[in-house]
This record gives structure tokens, C-alpha cells and sequence, in this order.
């Protein structure tokens, strides 16, 4: 009787096995590297009812993070600003802007369709359920709001610019001299340590790595990494 | 198997202390062993009886199986959902989102308002704290707690209803319109027994346009006074050295005006532990009471009588003080007389330093009595501990003369406002229902669909105080100010003073909430109008008003109180074959309108410790005598099975808690009988039952007794099938209690009941401590510096090593200095370390930390059938035990009752953390033993490992799957979702709301601690702000980040109204109230010898007795041992 299986079937098995495990690996490591926040969330960059931009207001007409959220320094949420906030200019500035439709359903009773309820705004930045993050520990400790959200005064619309997953959060709590501003510098998106540095020699300190280090000595930062931190 | 069991050291052959949780234990049943020995008992893991009903392990994996393949049809729900930020279109004032804003406002009750501080979140109230800065503030009640629940309530009332039926509001409308203009009508007004200024100024408006008009108060368990129409006895407790109580629970349910000041003077250090323990600045407290209350487990000295025999115990006070009595009652027990003869020594000794108080539901006679005995004593007056208020609550007729008025057609309409259910709760004999149908028209308001709303013409759902404008005044008569948190959440909700507003104006137009286009309500404008005759005009006194929730300086004028010839009869003591029936006020539904209140009905009773139900409770001693008590305690059911015999044979099947079942009786009394389940109830007066009132008001087809179904739409999911109603016993003459009752035993028929007296139960010795300020005869104690010095050494801690530190600290030969060589101190934080003490001398045990915390912390109700099986899920316990000396001759069945309230301790080195195969319990730098929710995979080793049970565990989604549903739970997937019913409202957004799976328990509400420490560390920039330099040159210290001295307060300790909690920085050393009761040598750790190193500690109870009363040599030596 002939064989039935050829000789070169002999190694068969094993071929299988070996392709099927490299591929097994490969759907392994390409799950671990791209299912996680660097490659699923940085980049998010939802359309918003209306097209604000950042670029506009704060690059070019020099707004303050604050005048529109308003209650970062004070709260643990950073609000979005009130239909009023928008309102209180675009009654005068830019009034007729088709962009702005949204604004007038929301604010201008003398608008056709207006209905008076609020601007429903896409959002952007979501830490999840059982993370309690707090804007006002951050701010008021030296942390820039650029820090997490990147450089929002350069964005025509506004796009997730770091990964915000646990790990990213704990790099920095180990280390926040990396991140640590003078506290007048918090808001300030041009800040530059270096320049900063030459424009205060009074400080005594060389390098952006010496700043960091003598503004968390100094301010007493001492982020903690117990889970009770940030989850409650 | 095999576990092994730590062997706690037996207790010494001389210890004679004999301590006990419940009857079971007493007698040693296994089931309390099984208690004892398991963190839940066995088989309680499994899904067991209902679970092979509903769903099998086979059925689960089919469902499970299909679940996944569908999940693949919906990968494309892995793309992130969008999710919309709504900002607000015009920002209200003081709103900032994220942050919680706090409103002084007061709920109105039958004794006095209790001013509170509401947390609101957006506009939405979560919690309730005391108002601190009020005068009359005494910290909550459970009560008081658990009203913000009413508010979100599934089954509040929110529609309108025409004879039982819903109706439309214009119809509701038309008719108090029409009713509004017609001056002549024959209209009464039925109001609760609270005080209310607006309410009086608007009674009087009332009174001038409708000619014939009427005016009652009414509710259930509030007595009239006796001496004098609106007077009231206030007592000022921080000036009584010596309070006697006659059957009067001021500390628990029937309370005589602030107690704070009383549980002060517990400690024997004084207010917040500021002065060296003196016990001559104690206070000493008598009471005489049938039953436990929570003020008799505070006394020093306790006699236990039938109420009837109170009478003649202040008839023969009165008569040793030289106050006459008519009447021949006498005091026939010899020990009865001596006990009365050294107590009026006592009281004569501290004349105008004492005061005597009368239980407000005792006879007019004795309240009388406790008045002359006052007078006589010099301790009524300014200065003095007692005080005799008008109060304007007067000319008010009973609900007798309403009948009465109705009967002879003096009143035709009838507006019911009062708090109680007079169909459900007026007394028997009065045949309230009987007349109230021949009303023509009855408007009935309230915020359940009660037996009232039913029986009424027209029933208008009430807004709950938290969305009305009101006023109220507190025990002394403050005018303090209900401020809306929010507005009715349903829109027909309508507030008492909306509704009088609306009788009284020309068109009757019905305003209610906002009014119309955004007005404010017209009971906003009425509350204002009366306040500036009071406080003056102008929005300066008002919005001070509205800041502090108060008036300063307006309190009730003195009164003269009217007194007349006092005569006691003498009353037949009760027998076994006449037991004397208490119908007792209960602490879960007070007098039935709670019935409805999840959190309430959970948490235990403070001395039964029945959750969901009422049962009749009796003295071991009685049911002897009865012949059932063999019966009553062997509760557990012999193994349909196997019928074995030893130490698991009379468990059920798989020794289950469910299996537990109480027995029943039947209760003969007034001509009418009640079917009802039997306890042992310890320290209770011979011969007398308690019946709780306020259960059993309605029923479906799920009642476990297979009683008819009837009234369901008068409760929700909490209130049905729940205990048994005792109001049809119960008649005019007889309200608070009744005697000639016949008792028989039921062959054969059970009620579970979930009792959690048992649970958590721990081993260990010298749990509880207690010293006494006396020395004694009787023991080598010694006096009272001794027995202080001693209290750290009670129990094994005399004879044990000292705790060696399991974290490597620098003296240790395991010490492992880290890269740079210094010590690595685990618990690091040099600004805070958080630790808490629990006076166990102030702490009465009432339960008010229990439901404080569940509306802090997000903490899920179970249900009933969860609850017997253990699975409760309170984060602080309250265990109750109880001791008696082996040698007591005074009154052997007279135990000591000891409260103790548990939760996770914070050991430094916690047994917990290191068994946790996934770091999911793990220590902060500030230490606090965490817990990361999201990474618990629930293998409950934590909680087998924790010395002192305080870990509970979501055995199901409790918040997403009401366990209210019959066998909801059970249903997996296929159950009942609860997602966005009204309660979920009520969360705090601060706080995880967990899943099913997860371990959780005390957190030191840590997210309270994190937002104190992050609003001090905003201070720095402040700093900055005004110092005006740059922040590069400002000097940052530990002050600026350390939060203030006593700063925050937890949940439980803020709800406190024996300020038993106190919590704090440790670091702040003895500037902290916390650092300072560290420090003093009543401080012990519970379960010292095994060496956790728990930042919660317990400070020693004292007991002040009077070294000539003939019981004193057993007082003050309520030391727990569990073994």
C-alpha cells in the first residue's frame, strides 16, 4: 500500500506549529503596543458643533486659559465655558459668522430656531469613571495645563495630544521635576525653561534639569503613587 | 481545608464578666458557632435554592456561551463612544461644576427642627451634616440621615389622585379654587406636631377668612402635653450632674432638647479630651425603663419595670424628696425601695444640678410628677438644667375632637398635612376611618400614597422639605430657616405652605415650585414676610439668615407650667398570664412613615438588630415561664436530610443563614389578636412584650406568610411584606402600652427574620472595655486611676510581647535600608497621617454613622434575604453585646448593653494587604489602607484574612439589579435593570459606585481627605497672589500644605450626636482633638495582640455609678470577651 502522506508531510506539524505561533506572537504584540491609549486615543480629534478655534484665540488674540475655564485653579473639573462666556464677544464680534449658528440656537432669542438649551460640546479628554483627577492640584502646584494637553493654542481643533493612560500619569508623579513651571508660567503656552532660565539668573540654577528639581524642592512637590491617589 | 485559625487565649477561670451577643450564644447554638468561624456562612458563596430555580450552572453557560458569539457581531462598538460636555448656557451663581456647595436649611420634626448643612452637588442634594454653629445643634439622628433618600425615593408620590384614582391637576386646581371662595366652608385643618412660624401666622390668616375653620395636630407617637397647653420641658444637659429618667429614651427616639451636652459630659476628659479625666465632672445617669433603650444603655444605674410601674417609682421618688402624691400606690420589692431611697439621696445631694424627665408617652400624671419633682428639686429656671419653653404650637384640637367635630358636622372639609397616617395609625378604638369617610371633601398632602392618601378625596403629592420654602423652630424655640436645595423633582409636588397659600388667596390659584415664569414659589414670599417680624427688614438679616440656617436670640419665652393634685393609683404588676404590651416607637420607620426608607429599614436596630422587620420581643425569664423559650431560641431547623446530631446538626441543609427562621406567637390583647414573630430580648422587664409599631402595611404575592395581598399601591418595593402591623391592638386608652395580654406559640409556624446580631461576629478578648469610677469590693480593680491605668491592659494585653513591626523599621534586625542607606519609612507622608478614636463612653449606638456613611460612600441596600445571609454591605457596623456579672445579687437578667461601632481599622500592618494576590488592597503614604476597585478580581482572601471582619463584598450589582425584586438578583443578565431610577440621584459623585465582585469597605471617606488636602495646597498660590513676589522666591513649609487642625471630618463622625468619633491628622499631636485622645490612658486597639497596629482606636467606656446604690458593685464592668 502507498503512502498516503508524502514525505515532505513529515515536518508539516511542526511548520504549522511555528507559523501559527509567530503569528499567535504577532497578533500578541501587536495587540499589547496598539491596543493602549498612545496609539488609541492620542491623535482624537472629533469635529465640534461649532469649529472653534484655539489657534485663534489664544495664539493670535492672546486669551488666558482662564477666561473660558474658569474654574480650573478652583475645582477638580476644568469646566467648558457657558454659553454666555462665547456670547458675551460674539454678540459683537464675528455676530453673522454661519460658524456660529449653534451659538445663536443657544443664546440669541431674537435667532430663528432658537431653542435656548446648551451647545452640546464633543468631549475630547476622558479619564474614566474611577479616576479622580484634579485639575486645581495640578495648576496650582506648577503644572502647566500644556504639560498634558499639548500645545492647544497651536490647534485649529482641538486633538488628544498625550496618551493620558496610568502609566503616563505615574512617569510624571515619579518625576515632576520634569514638568514643574514657576507658577506664573502655568498658563503661559510660549514658556520656554531655557529662556526662562537666561531672563532669571537671580535663581542661581544652570540647567532646565536644575529648575525642575529646585521648583519641586522649593514648592515641596511630593506627587504620591498609592492607588488611593487618583481612584475612591 | 484546612484553615487555620488563630487561638485566641482563654478567658481567666476569675473573670466575672459574662459577655454575649444573642440568646443563640448564650445557649451556644451551632449556628452562632458557624457565625464565629466563618467570615460568611457556608454554602453562602454558592448560588443555592433560588439560583437552581432561576438559573443552573448550565443554563448560565448557554447564556454566557451566546453572549460571546453575539459579541463579536458588536466589535464595532470598540470604536470610543462619544461622550458631550453640556455646559451650562447662562452660569448660576456659586455653581462651580465639580464642586460641592453647602446650604444651611432644617428638618422640621415633632420635637424640634434639626438644623442641617446640605451638600449639593449642581444643585442636587446628597447629604445631610449637622449645622454646628447652630445653637440647638446636636449633631443627626439615623432619621435625619436617611431623609435625603425620601427625596429620590422610587415610590414618592407624584401625581395627583381623586378618590385613590389619578386624576388631572386642572381638575385639582378647580376645586381648591372653589373651595378658596367659599368663606363659609366648614374647614379643618389637620397639621403635624412640629412648630413652624409661618405656619402659625398663616393659621391665623386662615382663621380670620374662613369663619368656620378649624385647627388639629396630629401625630401617631407624639403625646400631648401635660402641663400646659404648648409648654414644653427642655433640658440643658451640660448643667445636670444627675438625670434620672423615667421610661424616657431622650437620646434615642424621644428626645428633651439638645444631647450633645450629655454625651460631653461622658467623658470624664471632657469636651474634645481637653482636661485631665476627672469623674467628678461626669454626669450620672438613672433611668427606669421596661425595655432597652438607647438612653438606658447609657445608664449608670438601671432598674427594668413595666411601664405601668412607672408611676408608682415616681410616686415614691416624689414622696422621699417631700413632694405630695394623692394615691396608695406603693413600691412593694424591697430591692426597688433601696435602689429609690440611695437614687433620691443622690438627687436631693445635687439639687438644681439634677433633672428629672418623663417619657412623653408616660400618663399626664406621671409627666406631672417628673414637673413637681423638678420644682421641689429647684432645677427648673434660667441657669438651671431645665427649662419650661412656650412654644406656639397652641390651640390646636386632637385628633379625638376632629372626630368628634366631623361626627356632629362642625367640619365638612378636612386638609390633612400631617406627617403621619391617621387611617393607618390613629388608635384602634377611635374608629378614626369610620368618620373621616363622612367628610365631604378631604385634601390629604404627603409624599407617600399612603392608607390616608387612599381614603382621601383628593390626594396632592407633597414636595420634600428639601424642595420647599419653610421655617421651623428647633427644641428652644430658634427660628430656623428651610431653605429649597432644589426644585420639586416632579412637577406636581407641592409644598404645605403652597397649599395654604393658595386656600387663602381670592382666586385659590394653586402655585407650586417656580411659580409662574420663574417667580420664586409664594411660600418663598410667605417664609419672608414672616421672618421680618422677627429679624427685621431688609436683605441683610435675611441672607444672614439663610447663610447661618438660624435667627440668633429666638428662642421660646419661659413658661409657667400648670400643675395640679397628682394621684397614683396603685397598678397590678404584670404576670405571665397578663403581660403588659409596650407599643414601642421603631427606630427603622419611627411610627410607619419611613416604612419606605431603604437605608432606614437595613440598618439594624440599635438593640434588637432586626433589619425589614418588627418583632414582638421578650425577657428570657418570661418565656420561660411561658413555656417557649426552648422553642424561641433552638430557632434553627433539625436536617430534613440527614438528621445528624453534633455540632452542625440542627443547621439546615448547608447550614445557611436563610434556614434561621423565627418562631411565631400570637398576642391577645384589647379584644383583637396579632400573629407575630418572637426574640429574646435581654435586660427587659419580666412579663412584658415590645411590639414596634408602624410595620406590616401592605403586602403582594411574595409575602413569606402567604398573607392576603392588599394595599400595594400604599408602599414601594422597600415598604412591602414588611413585619407586622400593631396599631389594631392598640386603642385611645392605651397608646403606649397595654396589660391582660395572652401569649401562645404557633406550632409550627416560622418567619425569617434578618437579624444581624450574629454577623461579623468577632473572637477576640477585652473587645469592648469598660472601667468604673468607683472602686469595688467585690474585685481588686481598685479605684478609678487604677482601673484608667489599667484599661490598656485589659485582657491578653497585660501578658502579651510587644508588637513586633512587620515593615522592616530601622532598629529591626530585618531592616533593609534602601539605595541612598537612609530608612525607607513605608508610611512616608510628612504632612498627614490619619487616624481616628471611638469613645466608647459617649457612643450610644444609634445607628446614625451607619446611614451617614451609606449616603457618603455609595454604599448599596441588599434586601432582606441578602441581609440574613450576612451579605450586608455597611461599611461601619455597630455590634451590640451584652454583660452581666456571674455574681450580680441586685438583678441577674439586668445586663449591661454595650454598643460598638466597627469599621476597617487601618492597620498599619494590615492582614488584609499582604494575602491580596493582585495589590488590589494596598497602603497610601498617608495611611489609609486603599482599595483599588478596578483592580479587585474579588478572591476574598482580604477578607478572610481581616481580624475584624469589616470587609463586605458585592456578592451581586446591587446598584444596577434592584435586590428588591423577587429573585432579581438570581436572574443574571436576564434581570431587572435598575439603571436610572430616581436613587441613583442621590450618589455621591466623589465616590466609585461599585460593582458586583469587588471587595470594599471603610475608606476614612478618603475622598473628603484628598479635597482637604488639595483646597490647602491651592492656598500656596494664594500666597503668592498676595505677597506679590514671584513664586520662585516663596518659602513653602509644612504648614502651608498641612490642612488646619480638626479640619475635615469624616461621614460618620460628622453625623455623630454623641461626638463618640473624633478624626484627624496625627500628626498634629496633641493641637488635634484626635492627637490628644491618643494620648490619654483610656485609648486601647482592639485586637492589640495580634499585632495589626490599627490607626482606629477605642477609648474605654466609663461608668459613673453611685457607690450607695445596692447595684453599683456590678456597674462599670462590661468588659467584652468573645471567645
Amino acid at each position: 500500500m502507498a503512502n498516503i502522506f508524502p514525505r515532505w508531510s513529515n515536518l508539516l506539524p511542526l511548520k504549522i506549529a511555528v507559523c501559527a505561533g509567530t503569528a499567535a506572537a504577532g497578533v500578541a504584540l501587536a495587540f499589547s503596543y496598539y491596543a493602549t491609549p498612545k496609539t488609541l486615543t492620542v491623535g482624537y480629534q472629533p469635529s465640534q458643533p461649532i469649529p472653534f478655534s484655539h489657534k485663534i484665540h489664544v495664539d493670535q488674540l492672546g486669551l488666558d486659559c482662564r477666561y473660558c475655564h474658569s474654574f480650573v485653579d478652583v475645582a477638580g473639573h476644568s469646566n467648558v465655558p457657558t454659553g454666555n462666556t462665547c456670547w458675551n464677544c460674539h454678540q459683537h464680534v464675528q455676530r453673522e459668522s454661519p460658524k456660529l449658528a449653534p451659538l445663536h440656537k443657544s443664546m440669541n432669542p431674537t435667532y430663528p430656531g432658537y431653542d435656548g438649551k446648551p451647545i452640546e460640546w464633543v468631549r475630547v479628554h476622558k479619564a474614566p469613571d474611577f479616576v479622580y483627577f484634579d485639575h486645581s492640584a495640578h495648576v496650582n502646584r506648577g503644572v502647566s495645563c500644556q504639560s498634558c494637553h499639548g500645545d492647544v493654542n497651536k490647534m485649529e481643533v482641538v486633538y488628544q495630544a498625550q496618551p493620558h493612560s496610568m502609566a503616563w500619569c505615574l512617569d510624571c508623579h515619579r518625576a515632576p521635576e520634569n514638568h514643574l513651571r514657576p507658577l506664573e508660567e502655568v498658563y503661559n503656552f510660549g514658556y520656554d525653561a531655557a529662556t526662562y532660565l537666561s531672563s532669571n539668573p537671580q535663581l542661581g540654577v544652570k540647567t532646565t534639569e536644575q529648575l525642575g528639581l529646585k521648583l519641586k524642592e522649593q514648592f515641596k512637590v511630593n506627587p504620591k503613587t498609592s492607588c488611593a491617589t487618583c481612584h475612591h | 481545608m484546612s484553615k487555620r485559625i488563630w487561638q485566641h487565649p482563654e478567658v481567666p477561670a476569675d473573670e466575672t464578666t459574662v459577655a454575649w451577643r444573642s440568646a443563640g450564644q448564650l445557649q451556644d447554638t451551632p449556628a452562632f458557632r458557624e457565625w464565629l468561624d466563618r467570615e460568611f456562612p457556608q454554602g453562602a458563596a454558592e448560588m443555592a435554592d433560588e439560583a437552581d430555580l432561576e438559573t443552573s450552572r448550565r443554563s448560565f453557560m448557554k447564556l454566557m456561551g451566546a453572549s460571546t458569539a453575539l459579541a463579536g457581531f458588536g466589535m464595532a462598538a470598540c470604536r470610543r463612544p462619544e461622550s458631550y460636555i453640556v455646559p451650562y448656557t447662562k452660569a448660576p451663581e456659586w455653581v462651580i461644576p465639580g464642586k460641592a456647595t453647602y446650604y444651611a436649611s432644617a428638618m422640621p420634626r415633632a420635637h424640634g427642627a434639626t438644623p442641617l448643612v446640605v451638600t449639593t452637588f449642581e444643585g442636587r442634594p446628597t447629604k445631610l451634616a449637622p449645622n454646628h454653629l447652630h445653637p440647638d445643634a446636636s449633631g443627626t439622628d439615623a432619621f435625619a440621615q436617611a431623609s435625603v433618600l425620601d427625596l429620590y425615593s422610587p415610590s414618592r408620590s407624584r401625581k395627583v389622585l381623586n378618590a385613590a384614582k389619578p386624576a388631572k391637576r386642572a381638575d385639582l386646581n378647580a376645586a381648591i379654587a372653589a373651595l378658596a371662595a367659599d368663606k363659609s366652608a366648614k374647614i379643618g385643618f389637620l397639621f403635624g406636631a412640629d412648630d413652624s412660624p409661618t405656619r402659625k401666622r398663616l393659621t391665623q390668616e386662615l382663621a380670620a377668612k374662613f369663619s368656620a375653620a378649624k385647627f388639629y395636630q396630629y401625630e401617631a407617637l407624639t403625646a400631648e402635653s401635660a402641663i400646659g397647653d404648648g409648654v414644653k420641658l427642655v433640658a440643658d444637659f451640660s448643667k445636670a450632674d444627675r438625670i434620672l429618667s423615667l421610661d424616657c429614651d431622650f437620646a434615642g427616639t424621644d428626645p428633651q432638647g439638645p444631647v450633645t451636652p450629655f454625651f460631653d459630659r461622658r467623658k470624664p476628659e471632657g469636651k474634645a479630651y481637653a482636661a485631665k479625666p476627672d469623674a467628678s465632672k461626669m454626669n450620672r445617669l438613672y433611668t427606669v425603663e421596661a425595655a432597652f433603650s438607647l438612653t438606658g444603655g447609657m445608664a449608670d444605674h438601671r432598674l427594668r419595670i413595666s411601664p405601668s410601674q412607672v408611676a408608682a417609682v415616681a410616686a415614691q421618688l416624689a414622696r422621699e424628696l417631700g413632694v405630695a402624691v394623692a394615691g396608695s400606690s406603693a413600691i412593694t420589692d424591697a430591692k426597688h425601695l433601696e435602689w429609690i431611697k440611695a437614687m433620691a439621696v443622690d438627687l436631693k445631694a445635687n439639687a438644681g444640678k439634677s433633672v428629672v424627665l418623663a417619657g412623653s408617652r408616660q400618663s399626664a400624671a406621671v409627666q406631672q410628677l417628673a414637673l413637681a419633682i423638678n420644682q421641689a428639686l429647684g432645677n427648673i429656671g434660667e441657669g438651671k438644667p431645665l427649662l419650661v419653653l412656650q412654644s406656639e404650637v397652641v390651640g390646636l384640637g386632637s385628633l379625638a375632637t376632629l372626630k368628634a367635630d366631623i361626627d356632629s358636622i362642625a367640619v365638612e372639609t378636612l386638609v390633612v398635612l400631617t406627617p403621619s397616617n391617621p387611617i393607618y395609625d390613629a388608635p384602634a378604638d377611635l374608629k378614626f376611618a369610620e368618620s373621616f369617610a363622612k367628610l365631604k371633601t378631604s385634601i390629604h398632602l404627603s409624599d407617600r400614597t399612603d392608607a390616608t392618601a387612599h381614603a382621601s378625596t383628593w390626594h396632592i403629592p407633597a414636595a420634600h422639605y428639601l424642595e420647599s420654602w419653610s421655617d421651623a423652630r428647633t427644641a428652644r424655640g430658634a427660628y430656623t430657616v428651610v431653605q429649597p436645595m432644589i426644585l420639586p423633582l416632579y412637577q406636581d409636588c407641592v409644598s404645605e405652605f403652597e397649599l395654604l397659600l393658595a386656600l387663602l388667596s381670592n382666586d385659590g390659584k394653586l402655585l407650586n415650585g417656580e411659580g409662574e415664569k420663574g417667580a420664586p414659589s409664594p411660600a418663598y414670599t410667605a417664609v419672608r414676610k414672616t421672618f421680618v417680624a422677627l429679624g427685621g427688614e431688609g436683605d441683610v438679616p435675611w441672607k444672614k439668615l439663610l447663610r447661618d440656617g438660624f435667627l440668633a436670640g429666638s428662642n421660646y419665652p419661659a413658661a409657667t407650667p400648670s400643675s395640679r393634685e397628682i394621684t397614683i393609683a396603685p397598678v397590678n404588676a404584670p404576670t405571665a398570664n397578663a403581660l403588659e404590651v409596650i407599643f414601642a416607637t421603631d427606630a427603622s420607620v419611627y411610627d410607619g412613615r419611613w416604612i419606605d426608607n431603604a437605608w432606614l429599614q437595613e440598618a439594624p436596630d440599635p438593640i434588637s438588630k432586626i433589619t425589614w422587620d418588627n418583632a414582638a420581643l421578650i425577657a428570657p425569664k418570661t418565656a420561660k415561664a411561658l413555656g417557649i423559650y426552648d422553642e424561641v431560641v433552638e430557632t434553627e431547623p433539625v436536617s430534613s436530610v440527614l438528621g445528624l446530631e453534633g455540632k452542625y446538626g440542627k443547621v439546615g441543609p448547608d447550614g445557611e443563614g436563610e434556614n434561621r427562621k423565627q418562631r411565631m406567637i400570637t398576642v391577645t390583647i384589647n379584644g383583637e389578636t396579632l400573629e407575630i414573630p418572637v426574640v429574646i430580648s435581654f435586660g427587659q422587664a419580666e412579663n412584658t412584650l415590645v411590639i414596634p409599631l408602624g410595620y406590616g402595611q401592605a403586602f403582594d404575592k411574595d409575602d413569606e406568610l402567604g398573607r392576603t395581598p392588599a394595599n400595594q399601591s400604599h408602599v414601594g418595593l422597600v415598604g412591602v411584606n414588611r413585619g407586622f402591623n400593631a396599631y389594631p391592638l392598640r386603642t385611645a386608652a392605651t397608646a403606649y402600652f397595654a396589660s391582660g395580654a395572652t401569649v401562645s406559640l404557633i406550632k409550627g409556624k416560622t418567619y425569617l427574620l434578618a437579624l444581624t446580631q450574629e454577623h461579623s461576629a468577632m473572637y477576640g478578648r477585652a473587645l469592648a472595655r469598660e472601667i468604673s469610677t468607683i472602686k469595688s469590693d467585690l474585685d481588686e480593680k481598685g479605684d478609678f486611676k487604677k482601673q484608667l491605668a489599667n484599661v490598656a491592659k485589659q485582657g491578653n494585653d497585660s501578658h502579651a510581647p510587644p508588637n513586633v513591626y512587620l515593615y522592616k523599621p530601622e532598629t529591626s534586625a530585618t531592616w533593609d535600608p534602601g539605595k541612598d542607606g537612609k530608612a525607607q519609612p513605608l508610611i512616608n507622608d510628612p504632612l498627614h497621617q490619619w487616624g481616628m478614636s471611638i469613645d466608647l463612653s459617649s457612643c450610644m449606638g444609634c445607628t446614625a454613622c451607619m446611614v451617614a456613611c451609606q449616603a457618603e460612600n455609595n454604599i448599596p441596600i441588599v434586601g432582606k434575604e441578602q441581609v440574613a445571609k450576612g451579605r450586608e454591605m455597611h461599611w461601619i457596623r455597630m455590634d451590640r453585646y451584652y454583660a452581666t456579672q456571674k455574681d450580680n445579687t441586685f438583678d441577674s437578667d439586668n445586663p449591661a448593653m454595650v454598643p460598638q461601632p466597627v469599621a476597617c481599622v487601618h492597620c498599619e500592618s494590615a492582614p488584609c494587604e499582604t494575602v491580596c494576590p493582585v495589590n488590589a488592597t494596598v497602603h497610601t503614604e498617608d495611611g489609609l489602607n486603599a482599595m483599588a476597585y478596578n483592580r479587585c478580581i474579588g478572591t476574598r482572601y482580604c477578607a478572610n484574612n481581616c481580624p475584624y471582619k469589616a470587609r463586605r463584598f458585592n456578592f451581586f450589582d446591587y446598584n444596577k439589579r434592584n435586590p428588591l425584586i423577587a429573585h432579581n438578583l438570581y436572574k443574571g443578565p436576564l434581570g431587572e435593570k435598575s439603571v436610572g431610577d430616581p436613587d441613583h440621584l442621590q450618589k455621591n459623585p466623589n465616590v466609585t459606585v461599585r460593582m458586583r465582585g469587588v471587595m470594599e469597605k471603610c475608606t476614612y471617606c478618603v475622598q473628603r481627605l484628598k479635597d482637604a488636602v488639595i483646597r490647602q495646597k491651592r492656598g500656596q498660590k494664594q500666597e503668592v497672589l498676595v505677597a506679590g513676589k514671584p513664586s520662585t522666591e516663596m518659602e513653602v513649609t509644612t504648614q502651608t500644605l498641612r490642612i488646619p487642625v480638626d479640619s475635615v471630618k469624616v461621614a460618620c463622625q460628622e453625623a455623630c450626636p454623641a461626638d463618640a468619633i473624633t478624626f484627624g491628622n496625627l500628626l498634629d499631636e496633641e493641637k488635634s482633638a484626635l492627637g490628644r485622645s491618643k494620648h490619654i490612658e483610656r485609648n486601647y486597639d482592639l485586637l492589640n495582640y495580634i499585632g495589626t497596629r490599627p490607626r482606629t482606636s477605642y477609648l474605654a467606656r466609663v461608668k459613673n455609678p453611685n457607690p450607695d446604690m445596692p447595684d453599683a458593685p456590678f456597674i462599670g464592668k462590661a468588659t467584652i470577651h468573645m471567645v
